[in-house]
């Protein structure tokens, strides 16, 4: 049957059930059959239905929302020149997320990522990065992403892939980019769409793909508002903030989208504006009452500037739109977890857990919530699927490390130091790991093992103010103030109003005043 | 109940001093609920995966290659 198909026809068909690898291969035999140069023959509009066609399947095979892609690497994060204020007031840039204004939980609760920001519920590209201070932070990998950002964006992952592609289809690129005459596409505008975006998004040439929209958008005479946005993307891309924020407010004139408003958010929040970029969302929400993805936005911004408890009221603005949205119910969920309200949490997870999210992270957290609402029938089996599920080591460490804190709560220490010890076999970086065990240790008293699983604790993880203040604790326990001091004063680096460091140092000082 | 009472008599010391000695603990950290991650980046991850491996194929079959000439 399949065979006596018309070819395009079943090309078609399979891009729309999103085969698009069977697609782009029964587009190329097609396009073998009938001989093309580079481009395809204007005399035959099935050929060119064809290329089309391969264009876009080739696309989507690597697409990724544009608006979630976040491409800062280091270099762009150290030497960033765009935020206008260098020491920015409060509450006016992410770079300074400021101390906890909100009353949401604090970081004796709460554990907080190296940007010294609460962790959140929902894992976007963009909220493995944190800003940075330094390059050594730069370097380090946050607290709850696992893979390092790329040191620019031009070595970044898309090359990576773009390699990859190549390798794979032996006959070299499908399009030659360098031969293309791009005035001559740029006069056809559908053909021209498809075009850009295959270059954009499959050969991640921006350079050529700005050219391409340069010229398509003085082929339609600036009246197109989606050549605007796709030149604003190129310029975000190239780092050329500005510029693109005038292509993406001269395309809102045109015709106002919400992707354009989310672009527009987006320049902002690379400007390090994120009080412009609330008031372009609260915009946008004015033409599109109620639309879930800048509500999102909204609430994102919030929880980047440390807001806690006004995020949530986004989120569960968002909640009221669209109740099947994983990101809110997620940080939501979270959110009621660190204000000592697991049981609320636990409805959210078992929520998602309805919703069909099936994954090691939701498991884990269902564990945790049954764990600290008491429902302890459900906890190791949750967290038992959770260690099944579990698709590489780091989340297996994560796994056995919250299943340590079961045993800590059971009283079974043994049982602890076996899960502490397995989350470490896993991930032999796991800072909070080191630290609980040696408190365990210390209760034991072994106090120079508990000492050097402080050392590398505290190596490993700077911005954790619990290993330094336990470093301080054992330290100033056997009589070695000097250290002590040193660890306790990192410890209030990284939490001043953390009550005990205070009580320490105060402690510490009255010692040295005496002698 | 008031039998019960009459048997365990309350102690409530009138005369000399209560000390509590505040002793410092050391902290545990947290239980860490993990982030779920939304599509785009699992998205990501699989493709960046994908890439690794047809690479690290063609590295094999050029290694094979030039061990066999």
């Amino acid at each position: 049957m399949g065979s006596e198909m018309e070819p395009l026809f079943l090309a078609w068909s399979y891009f729309r059930r999103r085969k698009f690898q069977l697609c782009a291969d029964l587009c190329t035999q097609m396009l073998e059959k009938s001989p093309y140069d580079q481009g395809p023959d204007p005399e035959l509009p099935v050929s060119q239905a064809v290329w089309i066609l391969k264009a876009r399947a080739l696309t989507e095979m690597v697409y990724v929302d544009e608006i979630d892609v976040d491409l800062e690497g280091i270099a762009e994060m150290i030497l960033d020149e765009n935020a206008i204020a260098q020491v920015p007031r409060p509450g006016t840039s992410l770079k300074l997320p400021g101390s906890n204004q909100t009353g949401g939980p604090s970081q004796a609760v709460r554990p907080v990522t190296q940007a010294g920001r609460p962790i959140t519920g929902f894992l976007r590209p963009s909220t493995q990065s944190g800003r940075p201070g330094t390059m050594e932070q730069a370097i380090r990998t946050p607290r709850t992403a696992y893979t390092a950002r790329p040191i620019t964006s031009s070595s970044g992952r898309f090359v990576r892939l773009g390699t990859a592609s190549m390798l794979t289809s032996p006959d070299g690129p499908f399009i030659n980019l360098s031969r293309l005459n791009l005035t001559k596409y740029s006069q056809k505008p559908k053909l021209a769409k498809a075009l850009f975006e295959y270059i954009f998004h499959h050969e991640n040439d921006v350079k050529t793909a700005l050219d391409l929209a340069a010229l398509s958008t003085e082929h339609s005479q600036y009246k197109d508002w989606w050549w605007k946005v796709q030149i604003g993307k190129c310029y975000h891309r190239l780092g050329m903030y500005r510029e693109a924020e005038k292509q993406f407010k001269s395309a809102l004139k045109q015709q106002e989208m919400v992707d354009t408003f989310l672009y527009l958010a987006k320049v902002y929040i690379s400007l390090d504006q994120p009080v412009s970029a609330l008031n372009l969302f609260k915009q946008g929400l004015d033409k599109f009452p109620g639309e879930v993805t800048l509500l999102c936005g909204i609430a994102r911004i919030h929880e980047e500037m440390n807001n806690s408890s006004s995020a949530a009221e986004y989120y569960k603005e968002v909640l009221k739109q669209d109740s099947t949205h994983v990101e809110a119910i997620a940080c939501i969920g979270s959110n009621h977890f660190y204000s000592d309200q697991p049981e609320i949490a636990l409805r959210f997870y078992r929520r998602l857990l309805q919703m069909g999210v099936y994954n090691c992270q939701l498991f884990n957290n269902l564990g945790l919530c049954c764990f600290y609402a008491q429902q302890y029938d459900m906890t190791l089996t949750s967290f038992e699927r959770a260690l099944s599920l579990a698709v590489n080591e780091e989340e297996a460490a994560d796994v056995w490390y919250n299943l340590g804190h079961v045993a800590v709560g059971i009283g079974d220490t043994n049982l602890a130091h076996q899960c502490f010890r397995l989350a470490l076999v896993n991930n032999n970086n796991h800072t909070e790991a080191y630290n609980n065990l040696a408190v365990l240790e210390m209760r034991k008293g072994h106090i120079e093992q508990a000492r050097a699983l402080l050392q590398t604790a505290s190596s490993l993880a700077p911005h954790m103010y619990e290993p330094h203040f336990n470093f301080a604790t054992v330290s100033d326990k056997i009589g070695d103030l000097q250290r002590s001091y040193e660890a306790a004063q990192k410890s209030e680096a990284a939490f001043p109003d953390h009550v005990d460091t205070q009580h320490l140092i105060k402690q510490l000082r009255q010692h040295f005043a005496m002698l | 109940m008031a039998e019960v009472k009459s048997m365990f008599r309350e102690v409530l010391p009138k005369q000399g001093q209560l000390s509590v000695e505040d002793v410092t603990t050391m902290v545990l950290c947290k239980p860490k609920l993990l982030p779920l991650k939304s599509l785009t980046l699992e998205k990501l991850e699989k493709m960046h995966e994908a890439a690794q491996d047809t690479i690290h194929q063609q590295e094999v079959a050029e290694k094979e290659r030039h061990i066999t000439h």
